[in-house]
């Protein structure tokens, strides 16, 4: 494995004007598009599974895999594009979508092509206002150059494409909830089974993919797929675009070879934390990943060794905490985060998180005992694997791993603040206004 | 379309093997096996699983994550275990968390001891709390409308009642609001939740969120027992539930039969229970003294003086009866006015209707559809009929089948419609002109001619045409649901040969299941009271009769020149019922009028010589007939008041006193006789029927039904819409909340409409009408005032007015050319 992974993603990502037609097209921008038209639409799913692109939007599921599920036939078939990239730590798609929005058009036409699908939707999350009016501008070129509308350079394919906004849920990144928000509905998750594959937007068969997952397909198609599965390392081909934020000296975007240890990525390419500080813990993929700590640093970074050591790679998304970091305030920034963003759909997301946030309060506000910790660890066991969709582990996994982690610093915070002046005095010390008089009295 | 067919298959359960329908849901197919899976939000009565409330995990071998039994379907072999640890703690983790925020305030809530979640908690919960921190908090109750109360508090957040607003009665006034633990159930900007079947979300509710107002505190579970019935205030004829206590009805919840209801209830068969015991309803029988006011009398002197005034009138007497009156009841009539009073006058139609052998040939066991029917056939085209009006709970069916099975609809009618949305064919023909419309159908069906009929009825020759056509290729079940004025007055037989002629070009007569005919009569047990003999030229089970009586218009006529002098009217007011009210009020001056109601209404109170109070809806025993041919049975709930005797009593009392041997003791004996004098009824008894029913058209008996000969052949052309000349023309909109029991109901009171008029906005603006403003609308002489509305699904030339308004309405003007003007 080379030390510099190669640029595809982000080749020439900063040249002025990419974000329009001829640039883009005189970068050799379309012409794979051209050319996958012009082959079977078998060819295009086999070259996919070829390259062995997993998803980048978080599950990681194989690309190829997905693609194929699509049933063929005469129905309505979509494509939906999920930009509503609302994972904290990660900003991956807003560079492309801001930078290289053509890209991604491109990588949706090839992907519509392939599964016969004829309309398209880019579902952006509602804050990405200026990422919102480059694609509808990018949009707008591709349709006047004929690369979108009815029988796209003659092949006979048709292909419409939308950019929606929405309206600021976290939730409608996850997909089913996306494609409720796209209906006009409430954005809540649905059952699944049916998967979007067989009953999706509108009843229709629908594949769903990830900004940088459609990006990547003009760059797999132009190298071949054998070629694409080369780089990176077994199960975790090809590049992934990284989020670094936190406590790094150069925090941002970065386009890595799956398989580069974390330790290159965050003391390497980030330039670590300040001097005199070292690496606490680290989310690896986005706030919703169990943590890891510094000796997982050595660790290579990719989907399947993430897992093993108990987290995941998710959306490529790296928090770094260095040691002057509480894990009491990031459990309780989480748990404040995903209350907020639950959906209230089913019953052990809804509660679980309300729940958990209110006992993090009371931890925070040292109103707690040590034996909270384990209560409070009980519920996320109790969340964890009963929803019905991924949210409620989002938060109980993180959380339950700090206070696993981290359970001496709960407890010694717990004493800390107790033993407080302001504490003995009844001020409330966080300021927070959720803890109740009755509670207060009994601590 | 095909009714699903389901293969039985073997799955275990908790070890034990389990034959069950292959598909169904675990949650249901566990029953079966006798095991329990707590559910909350599931309810297949609601359409497809949502997998909410996460209550039902089960373990299932071979998936490694935990399976909601509610979404998951069984299937041949395979393995569920409902007990394993991790079932258990999953179980203990829902519960756990629903409580969180629950208020556990059983002792004071209206659900404590009828309570899923209180159930579910005694049964899988932990028995513990750790619960330390504050619940959420609302105000509470609140009014979600005038009939239920919503405490936040103790909502789940399950889904249920949100679910059915937008998915089975389709208002979409309920909605979530807010995100996450702050969710809460509500509706846009706190409208009230009035809806035609808002009371279904109590019943709905698995806790003591939805509670019913007039309910609210008046009984505990432990108090109170359940009377199984049917609802007698529509032909859509719901099983209900009323609980009782202390001899009193104090709510009346649904009791599922797929072939009536589907386990909902309009509000009206809900909260008009109240009537029963209101101020209003009568208590004695009245008599008309010397003084010529109505006074209380005793039951003999009543009995009595009725006897006398009936046999003073002899063949010149006339019976009608409508409204809740049951099988027994009109066989028992009919039988007193001919073989007693020796008089052929008999109706219970609210306006002339077809003949006895159309009756015979539309209502025929193999030109019948079910109610199931509506729902799976391909296409239902309903034509002069509202069903929220007519038969509310048909309308849920109809959204039904066009929401979870694609069953097309067709609309053709006078007026807008509520399902218009939904329809593929909306037809406006000009008021009146139902005639004119079926019989360019019939020529479209069949390549007649179709411009000149079309014409008639005011309609283009390619709205017919197009609905034939998708008529011809929808699949081949198809239904055609219609009204009881479409074959009404003096077009009925030529409407009703019309009807039959579209019919059989669809090939829907000739017996195959699925498809068919189904008119919903005006009244509730319409149906019955025209197979028991009460009409003017047919005796029970349409027996031809010997010398046919008078035809509406003669009845009302021969009562006015005195060639008719007395009336035997069984729950029917003629002024308020009938069509003609101007007539009635004239004709029923001179004649001795005998009336058996429940309250007293115009016609009672102003003409009637002796008054017999009927008995309410929860008190009735005997027989009624749905319009689809089930034969179902009211059964007492509560006892009657002193002073109230049961209608086929009164009848077979005033027959013994008019020489009558035949001794009748009971409401069982009254329906042997019907047995045995309806050749169709054969044989069946009141055990049969049961608590779900009997479609007599499914029992062998079916083939004694008279089968009539008759051409179909159009005898005169259609009735031509006269030009309007710059007047409007009448249509009447009905209203679900017509019945005098709702607006003795004080909760349902509110519901009771005002006198209104809709026009469209093209007339109202020619006419220089505003929205909102007082209007006169004139026919003929008469003349009533209302407020005006523009409403743009109006057509135009149309003028459709409020008919079960309380003091007149568009009941008041005959059917014609209308001048609005101004006040």
């Amino acid at each position: 494995m080379s030390a510099v992974a190669p640029h595809l993603l982000l080749d020439g990502i900063d040249e002025p004007g990419l974000n329009t037609l001829p640039v883009y097209e005189r970068r050799g921008g379309y012409e794979v598009m051209k050319d996958a038209l012009r082959q079977p639409q078998e060819g295009i799913i086999e070259e996919l599974k070829q390259s062995g692109l997993r998803g980048r939007g978080g599950a990681g599921f194989p690309l190829g895999m997905k693609a194929s599920f699509i049933p063929a036939g005469g129905m309505d078939k979509y494509l939906v594009c999920n930009a509503d990239e609302s994972e904290p730590g990660t900003f991956k798609d807003r560079e492309i979508m801001q930078k290289c929005p053509h890209r991604l058009i491109e990588g949706m036409i090839i992907a519509s092509f392939a599964v016969n699908a004829n309309r398209g939707f880019i579902f952006i999350r509602g804050e990405y206002m200026h990422q919102a009016d480059v694609l509808e501008a990018a949009v707008e070129e591709a349709k006047a150059a004929g690369y979108l509308g009815d029988d796209i350079l003659g092949s006979g394919h048709n292909f419409e494409l939308w950019v929606h906004r929405g309206a600021g849920a976290y939730i409608c990144g996850e997909e089913t909830g996306l494609l409720d928000s796209l209906e006009g509905k409430r954005g809540n998750p649905r059952l699944k089974p049916p998967f979007p594959a067989n009953q999706g937007l509108y009843q229709g068969p629908t594949l769903l993919n990830n900004v940088e997952t459609l990006s990547t397909i003009p760059v797999i198609l132009g190298m071949g797929g054998e070629e694409y599965a080369k780089l990176g390392v077994e199960r975790s081909s090809g590049t992934k675009l990284i989020s670094i934020s936190g406590h790094v000296q150069r925090p941002g975007n970065y386009e890595i070879e799956l398989g580069m240890t974390s330790r290159d990525i965050i003391e390497g390419l980030a330039g670590g934390t300040t001097p005199g500080h070292k690496v606490k813990f680290w989310f690896p993929g986005g706030s919703s990943s169990p943590v890891l700590l510094e000796e997982d640093l050595d660790l290579p970074y990719d989907f399947d060794s993430m897992a093993k050591a108990g987290s995941m790679l998710g959306s490529g998304a790296i928090i770094v905490c260095d040691d002057t970091t509480s894990p009491v305030d990031i459990a309780l920034k989480l748990a404040t985060f995903y209350r907020h963003e639950s959906c209230g759909k089913c019953t052990p997301c809804r509660e679980g998180t309300n729940w958990t946030l209110r006992m993090m309060e009371r931890i925070q506000a040292g109103l707690a005992t040590p034996m909270d910790l384990d209560r409070l660890q009980s519920v996320q066991q109790q969340i964890m694997g009963n929803c019905l969709c991924v949210l409620g582990d989002a938060m109980a996994m993180p959380v339950s791993s700090l206070v696993n982690k981290f359970r001496g610093e709960f407890e010694a915070h717990l004493e800390r603040v107790r033993a407080s002046e302001d504490f003995m005095l009844g001020i409330d010390p966080a300021g927070s206004g959720h803890v109740e008089t009755p509670i207060r009295a009994l601590a | 379309m095909p009714r699903p067919q389901r293969t039985p298959i073997t799955f275990t359960i908790d070890g034990r093997d389990v034959i069950a329908p292959e598909g169904t849901m675990l949650a249901d197919a566990a029953k079966v096996g006798d095991v329990e899976i707590p559910v909350f939000c599931y309810e297949p009565k609601l359409g497809a699983p949502v997998g909410a409330c996460r209550m039902c995990l089960v373990e299932v071998e071979g998936i490694p994550k935990l399976q909601t039994a509610c979404s998951t379907p069984v299937k041949d072999g395979m393995v569920v275990n409902t007990t394993a640890p991790k079932v258990k703690a999953a179980q203990e983790s829902v519960l756990e968390f629903l409580l969180v925020n629950h208020p556990l305030d059983c002792p004071v809530c209206d659900k404590g001891g009828e309570c899923p979640l209180q159930d579910i908690s005694y049964g899988w919960g932990r028995g513990l709390s750790r619960v330390a921190e504050p619940k959420r908090h609302f105000t509470k109750p609140l009014e979600l409308s005038p009939l239920i109360a919503i405490d936040r508090e103790r909502c789940i957040l399950c889904y249920r009642c949100v679910r059915f607003s937008q998915e089975v009665s389709e208002d979409h006034q309920l909605v979530f609001l807010e995100r996450g633990a702050d969710t809460y159930v509500g509706t846009f900007d706190s409208h009230p939740y009035v809806a035609p079947f808002s009371g279904n979300i109590i019943e709905l509710c698995p806790v003591g969120a939805l509670t019913s107002r007039p309910y609210r505190f008046r009984a505990r579970p432990w108090d109170i027992e359940g009377g199984g019935t049917v609802c007698t205030l529509c032909p859509g004829q719901c099983n209900v539930t009323h609980t009782v206590r202390d001899e009193r009805v104090l709510r009346t919840l649904s009791r599922q039969n797929d072939g009536v209801d589907d386990g909902w209830l309009c509000d009206k068969g809900r909260f008009s229970y109240q009537a029963a015991s209101a101020a209003e309803r009568l208590g004695s029988p009245l008599v008309r003294g010397k003084d010529g006011q109505l006074a209380p009398a005793s039951w003999d002197d009543a009995l009595d003086r009725a006897a006398e005034l009936l046999r003073a009138s002899g063949d010149a007497a006339v019976g009608l009866a409508g409204g809740r009156t049951l099988n027994e009841e009109g066989f028992l009539l009919q039988r007193l006015l001919r073989d007693q009073l020796g008089s052929p006058h008999l109706e219970s139609r609210p306006a002339p209707g077809p003949s006895r052998e159309l009756i015979a040939a539309l209502n025929a066991p193999a030109a019948q559809a079910t109610v199931p029917d509506l729902e799976y056939a391909h296409h239902v085209l309903l034509i002069d009929i509202e069903p929220v009006e007519a038969a509310p709970i048909l309308e849920l069916r109809l959204r039904k089948g066009a929401r979870r099975l694609n069953t097309q609809l067709s609309v053709a009618s006078a007026r807008p419609s509520a399902l218009d949305p939904r329809a593929t064919h909306s037809i406006r023909y000009a008021p009146g002109g139902g005639e004119a419309f079926l019989k360019a159908l019939a020529a479209a069906l069949s390549d007649g001619d179709v411009a000149t009929p079309a014409a008639a009825a005011g309609l283009e020759v390619d709205q017919i045409t197009a609905l034939a056509a998708t008529l011809t290729a929808a699949g081949e079940d198809r239904v055609i649901l219609y009204g009881d004025t479409l074959l009404q007055g003096a077009g009925a037989d030529e409407a009703a040969r019309a009807l039959l002629r579209v019919a059989e070009s669809l090939a829907i007569t000739d017996g195959n299941d699925g498809s068919g005919l189904l008119g919903i009569p005006a009244s509730t047990n319409g149906r019955g009271l025209r197979e028991v003999g009460v009409l003017p030229d047919a005796g029970p089970g349409l027996r031809a009769v010997a010398t046919p009586g008078r035809d509406l218009p003669g009845l009302v006529e021969g009562l006015g020149d005195g060639s008719l002098t007395g009336l035997l009217a069984v729950g029917v007011d003629p002024i308020a019922d009938l069509q003609g009210r101007a007539a009635w009020r004239t004709a029923l001056g001179t004649a001795s009028v005998v009336a058996v109601s429940s309250f007293l209404t115009e016609g009672v109170a102003a003409y009637a010589d002796v008054v017999f109070p009927q008995e309410a809806p929860a008190e009735q025993e005997g027989t009624l007939t749905h319009p689809d041919g089930r034969v179902q049975r009211a059964r007492p709930a509560i006892r009657r008041p002193d002073g109230i005797r049961a209608g086929w009593w009164v009848l077979a009392q005033l027959a013994a006193r008019l020489g009558d041997r035949t001794a009748l003791h009971t409401s069982g004996m009254a329906f042997a006789e019907v047995a045995d004098d309806v050749p169709f009824l054969a044989g069946l008894t009141l055990d049969e029927i049961g608590g779900k029913g009997v479609r007599w058209p499914e029992t062998a008996a079916a083939a004694n039904w008279p089968a009539a000969k008759i051409s179909l052949d159009a005898q005169s052309e259609a009735t031509v819409i006269p030009p309007a000349n710059g007047l409007l023309r009448l249509a009447r909109a009905s209203s679900p909340w017509r019945n005098p029991e709702v607006a003795a109901s004080p909760a349902l009171r509110f519901l009771v409409p005002d006198a209104n008029a809709r026009l469209a906005p093209a007339d109202a603006e020619r006419l220089g009408i505003g929205e909102g403003d007082q209007v006169a609308l004139t026919v003929d002489e008469t003349q009533i005032s209302v407020t005006a509305h523009l409403d743009s699904r109006v057509p135009a030339g149309t003028v459709v007015a409020q008919a079960g308004v309380p003091g007149g309405g568009a009941d008041e003007l005959p059917l014609g050319l209308v001048e609005v003007r101004g006040a």
